[in-house]
């Protein structure tokens, strides 16, 4: 018996799955394989695993289908493997439900880091669904019910929207959200300035976090995808 | 050849002998010149020939003008007669002048086609001989370093392991360098030259080319300044961002006894100005004139010299900003090192599409 996280990996390329494969094995996991998408539909159904790590080109289907097709029943968190030059397909993934990206090629422990936040926010959206609690990293508590910001002992002054903005992101802190879908939740309709109308606040609430480029203390910013809450201490 | 443009040459062909025609029944009435006619008309055929695709817009037009010519312009007025040998004389006449001068149009573009082609290819050609060879060295470091590990892992000491592992990590990330930026010249040329530009925040811009940069050489400071204000630029985002990494890459490796690297931009006369500046060695004067397109024409680069390889991201830098309408230049500093200067319109020109 083994009360180890199950990890589903869907990539048709042997060594790349082989790679995954190790490194998820030496940290924990236990690693199931399928070499293309409806192998990977199958073993999904039947083992029924926590984590899908899914690479988009697949030799039999688009992965995009496999994603719309879990995503019919199933929460189970999918991380994407994707190239770096296709904006549209990482955007068009995370909108049907993918809840990160690794860029190919990716070093070790980005891609643990990745899995392992995964994991995490997954767990906290399952289980501890409460209102009223808090979230905290590095030196920032935010409180829920107060809707107050704690960085440093300080109290930050945020607008309406722009703690919005923060307390959507912390929620799904780990997870990418898209500009489309922050906007959706955030104002309820876009218009042709919507994308703008978020990058301002953005821009506000990191000179408020006293956020410096290429740091990324709290929110990492994905260039022409979206934007991220940090959940893990660094 | 191509359907999108049918409609368009259709309307071109018929305005320019429609207008032609009205002309020429001014000319007729007013001035009574009618011998300036047929050379109207040839004009007509000749500009159709000129601007529209292939050959049969301007067969085309030449028939409908020797009918117009015949119907509206010549004994008997508004009747068709070719009966009249001078009028069948002159309407074969015009027929044989038209089709060849719309043959020799259509053949004068073809070859000029087929010259840029030419070179297209030809650069092509050098471009790819000499990544080939560049691609060699670190492959051979990959190859030998893992068999080593995977045939000798029992003999292999773990420091040994460990050294011949990293060799392996370093030559990859390098070719990950060379990939995105060989990657990023294919999607130049995919797409004409021709760039497809949106706005993009200055401030997460910069982030992500430290995020990026970061990942590669943790070690390495970058003093940043850029202005406080919430400013937007229109840009391939992904293509700048690798013009940016790309030279500051460039520094790191090149430029010897570097203390200082610096990232710098502002905003001057409705340009954004990118400036990256370090105080290293410098830069040779007689490198200065072809280190943006050095790479191409070099022929005797040092065999086994893997830092020549960087030329071609300095090439790829000129080729992005080139394509987007911007310009680049580089010079050295009268302290020491030198400063790549790039900068971008910050209008948006989206009606240019």
């Amino acid at each position: 018996m083994s009360n180890k996280y199950k990890i589903l990996v869907v990539e048709d390329e042997n060594n790349i799955r082989n790679f995954i494969k190790t490194i998820l094995e030496t940290n924990g996991y236990q690693v199931l394989c399928a070499n293309n998408g409806s192998n990977g539909k199958t073993m999904f159904l039947s083992h029924c695993p926590n984590l899908v790590i899914l690479d988009l080109g697949l030799p039999d289907m688009d992965g995009l289908d496999l994603i719309r097709g879990i995503r019919e029943e199933f929460a189970t968190p999918i991380i994407i493997l994707s190239a770096r030059t296709n904006e549209i397909d990482k955007v068009k993934a995370l909108d049907l439900g993918a809840n990160d990206y690794v860029t190919k090629p990716f070093g070790t422990n980005e891609f643990l880091a990745r899995v392992r936040a995964t994991l995490r926010s997954t767990r906290q959206e399952e289980g501890e669904r409460q209102v009223g609690k808090s979230f905290t990293v590095n030196n920032m508590t935010i409180d829920y019910e107060r809707r107050s910001i704690v960085l440093d002992g300080e109290e930050i002054k945020l607008t309406q929207t722009e703690y919005n903005i923060v307390e959507l992101l912390s929620i799904h802190a780990g997870r990418v959200l898209t500009y489309s879908e922050i906007i959706k939740k955030i104002w309820g309709y876009a218009d042709a300035g919507s994308v703008k109308k978020l990058q301002v606040n953005m821009a506000n609430i990191r000179k408020k976090f006293h956020e410096k480029p290429g740091e990324n203390k709290y929110i990492k910013n994905e260039l022409s995808v979206g934007y991220s809450f940090k959940d893990e201490e660094k | 050849m191509d359907k999108n443009r049918r409609p368009k040459n259709i309307i071109f062909s018929t305005i320019v002998l429609f207008t032609f025609f009205v002309i020429s029944l001014f000319i007729s009435e007013l001035l009574e010149a009618s011998t300036l006619i047929p050379a109207l008309f040839v004009l007509a055929v000749f500009l159709i020939a000129m601007y529209t695709d292939g050959y049969w817009y301007g067969v085309a037009g030449s028939i409908v003008s020797v009918m117009a010519l015949n119907y509206a312009f010549t004994f008997p007025y508004f009747k068709f007669n070719f009966s009249i040998p001078v009028n069948l004389v002159s309407a074969v006449i015009m027929l044989v002048i038209t089709i060849f001068t719309s043959a020799l149009m259509t053949k004068v573009r073809q070859q000029d086609k087929l010259q840029a082609e030419g070179e297209k290819e030809k650069m092509r050609a050098n471009l790819l001989r000499a990544v080939s060879h560049d691609l060699r060295t670190p492959l051979t470091t990959i190859y030998g370093s893992s068999s080593a590990i995977v045939e000798k892992y029992d003999d292999l000491s773990k420091e040994q392991m460990i050294q011949l592992a990293n060799g392996i990590r370093d030559d990859s990330q390098w070719l990950v360098g060379m990939v995105e930026n060989l990657l990023t010249v294919t999607r130049i040329d995919n797409v004409k030259m021709k760039i497809v530009k949106s706005p993009v925040v200055l401030e997460e811009l910069i982030d992500a080319v430290l995020v990026r940069f970061r990942k590669r050489y943790p070690n390495q400071e970058i003093e940043v300044s850029i202005p406080e204000d919430f400013v937007m630029i229109p840009m391939d985002a992904t293509l700048i961002e690798q013009v940016v990494v790309n030279i500051l890459e460039n520094a790191v490796q090149h430029a010897v006894g570097m203390t200082r690297l610096i990232l710098k931009v502002y905003i001057f006369n409705q340009k954004a100005f990118f400036e990256i500046i370090d105080d290293g060695c410098g830069i040779d004067k007689e490198r200065m004139n072809d280190i943006f397109t050095g790479y191409f024409e070099k022929k005797n680069a040092p065999a086994d010299c893997q830092k020549s390889s960087m030329g071609i991201g300095l090439s790829v830098c000129a080729s992005i900003i080139r394509a987007h309408e911007g310009s680049i230049m580089v010079e050295n500093n009268s302290q020491g090192g030198c400063c790549f200067r790039f900068c971008l319109d910050m209008e948006d020109e989206e009606n240019e599409q």
